[in-house]
């Protein structure tokens, strides 16, 4: 198979006559979604062409793919989900859709420079930080989540059954996997990361334990009360419906189970206010587009969430001092040769995201954006 | 729906050990025109299973595709390519349904476009 990407003239599904063979486009020109249609199709073609793997960055945007030509649709999916929301559905359709984009796009990369986690790193505030010191930061936001939350590691009391909600290319899961030797189950909206995921844990030796696949935070794939510890580490952000994901939250969480929300909030409002400042909602937008985030919420929103479910032992703290250091560190990456050359071989939307990160910190500076832990527990 | 779809296409319904090829059952078939290309025809030929196409051409009443898999040297042939393009590009199953050789359970096809969707449970 010949190695250039794509073919700027044709469309959707189809072959390419340039070249004689079959190229898929990439969400660029918003026809089928690589993931859209690596999903689809997988479900009804035969083995010996099912795609592999997703190689790296300069890829991804096209994949050699047998495929008919001209065949316009194979219709593979059923129309619209269930999901109440406060979005109108096609709203939230295609805000999923674009999740699912953004981190098609941007995992690779992101697992580059940053490896296994996707999430903030835990800094002592003020520390100066290096970004040889990023990976360490990020476990040592697990370890502090899980002690916030007061997850024993008694063998006899330690999780046994973990969800991770929004799991990324699955370095929570396989790290709480090892750590406490629970069966993980992740789920992220990206077919390209559970590919991922699941791909790393076979390589860790890790596939007994740890599965990953393609499901919705506001409809989990899995029956009530399965889950002793359910685990969203920088999820929270892209629900559309935040009432919604905690109720299913709750739902998964067995009796006297934890539940740890680690999430990107906007400051509480004082009791006066009814809402934001217009500049500090403008500002929100415009991390939101590029983000892929809906309308955001405070801590004390997923406080009053959790109490109306009845659910007990309700926490919250602001850890926002412990990453303020983490953007700047991020940036200092994406300025490194490698950041930078990795950067223009991803695509648009991973760029996008890069460009605003400057936001992200001026939020933080601005006491606007909070990052910020929940956790309580299920009763018996 | 082209042949060419069709020979991508497998049942993978649950417990399914072999869904591939599907079986064809014809309402109508319709041909269109397209335009010839012998280099993509020798390029996409090794990515085809053949004779689930020349199965496939039988049940849309073409019978002119030899039941051996050519060697190299037909592709140099216009006349085979000729038969390979006619059967690949321009038959098409308008109307019909694609059957799993192994459940019997019918993908209908309409207006040119296999409805591949499972069933809860098939999945």
């Amino acid at each position: 198979m010949k190695e250039s990407p794509r073919c700027d003239s044709c469309t959707r599904f189809t072959v390419c006559t340039h070249r004689s063979d079959f190229f898929i486009l990439s969400g660029r020109k918003k026809e089928k979604r690589l993931s859209d249609i690596q999903s689809e199709m997988s479900a009804c073609l035969r083995p010996s062409l099912l795609p592999a793997p997703p190689p790296a960055p300069t890829w991804r945007s096209s994949l050699l793919f047998g495929v008919s030509s001209f065949s316009r649709k194979l219709i593979t999916r059923a129309s619209s989900t269930t999901s109440t929301t406060t979005m109108s559905d096609a709203a939230a359709r295609e805000l999923k859709e674009g999740i699912a984009e953004f981190y098609d796009e941007s995992s690779s990369l992101w697992e580059d420079i940053w490896g296994d986690h996707m999430h903030h790193g835990f800094y002592e505030p003020d520390s100066s930080v290096s970004v040889s010191d990023h990976r360490a930061a990020q476990v040592r936001m697990i370890e502090e989540t899980l002690r916030f939350a007061g997850v024993s590691e008694d063998p006899t009391k330690r999780p046994k059954n973990v969800v991770d909600v929004g799991c990324g290319i699955g370095g929570s899961s396989r790290y709480l996997a090892k750590k406490f030797g629970a069966k993980c189950q992740g789920i992220t909206l990206s077919p390209v990361q559970a590919q991922r995921a699941n791909a790393l844990a076979a390589a860790r030796g890790l596939a007994d334990k740890v599965s990953f696949q393609v499901g919705d935070a506001l409809q989990q794939p899995f029956p009530d009360g399965q889950f002793d510890l359910v685990w969203s580490m920088e999820s929270g952000e892209h629900m559309p419906d935040k009432s919604k994901f905690v109720s299913e939250l709750a739902r998964v969480t067995a009796p006297a189970g934890t539940i740890i929300i680690v999430t990107w909030c906007h400051r509480d409002l004082a009791p006066s206010e009814e809402s934001l400042q217009p500049w500090e909602q403008e500002l929100l937008k415009k991390i939101c587009d590029a983000y892929y985030l809906p309308a955001w919420c405070s801590t004390a929103d997923y406080v009053k969430l959790l109490q109306s479910l009845s659910l007990e032992d309700i926490k919250a703290e602001d850890w926002s001092q412990n990453v303020a250091p983490f953007w700047p560190a991020v940036i200092h990456s994406a300025l490194t040769w490698k950041g930078f050359t990795s950067l223009l071989r991803t695509g648009l939307k991973t760029i996008k995201g890069a460009l605003a990160m400057p936001l992200m910190i001026e939020g933080y500076q601005k006491n606007l954006i909070k990052f910020a832990i929940i956790t309580c527990r299920k009763p018996r | 729906m082209r042949l060419l779809t069709h020979n991508m296409l497998s049942s993978n319904i649950k417990g399914v050990a072999n869904g591939f090829p599907l079986l064809i059952e014809v309402e109508k078939v319709i041909e269109k025109q397209v335009d010839f290309n012998p280099d993509f025809l020798k390029n996409i030929f090794p990515k085809i299973e053949w004779q689930a196409l020349v199965q496939a051409s039988r049940s849309m009443g073409y019978s002119e595709l030899p039941e051996e898999s050519p060697e190299s040297s037909m592709l140099d042939s216009d006349d085979f390519l000729m038969k390979f393009h006619h059967v690949l590009l321009e038959l098409h199953l308008e109307e019909g349904a694609l059957v799993c050789p192994e459940t019997g359970r019918k993908f209908p096809v309409n207006k040119g476009i296999p409805n591949m969707l499972l069933h809860e449970d098939e999945v």
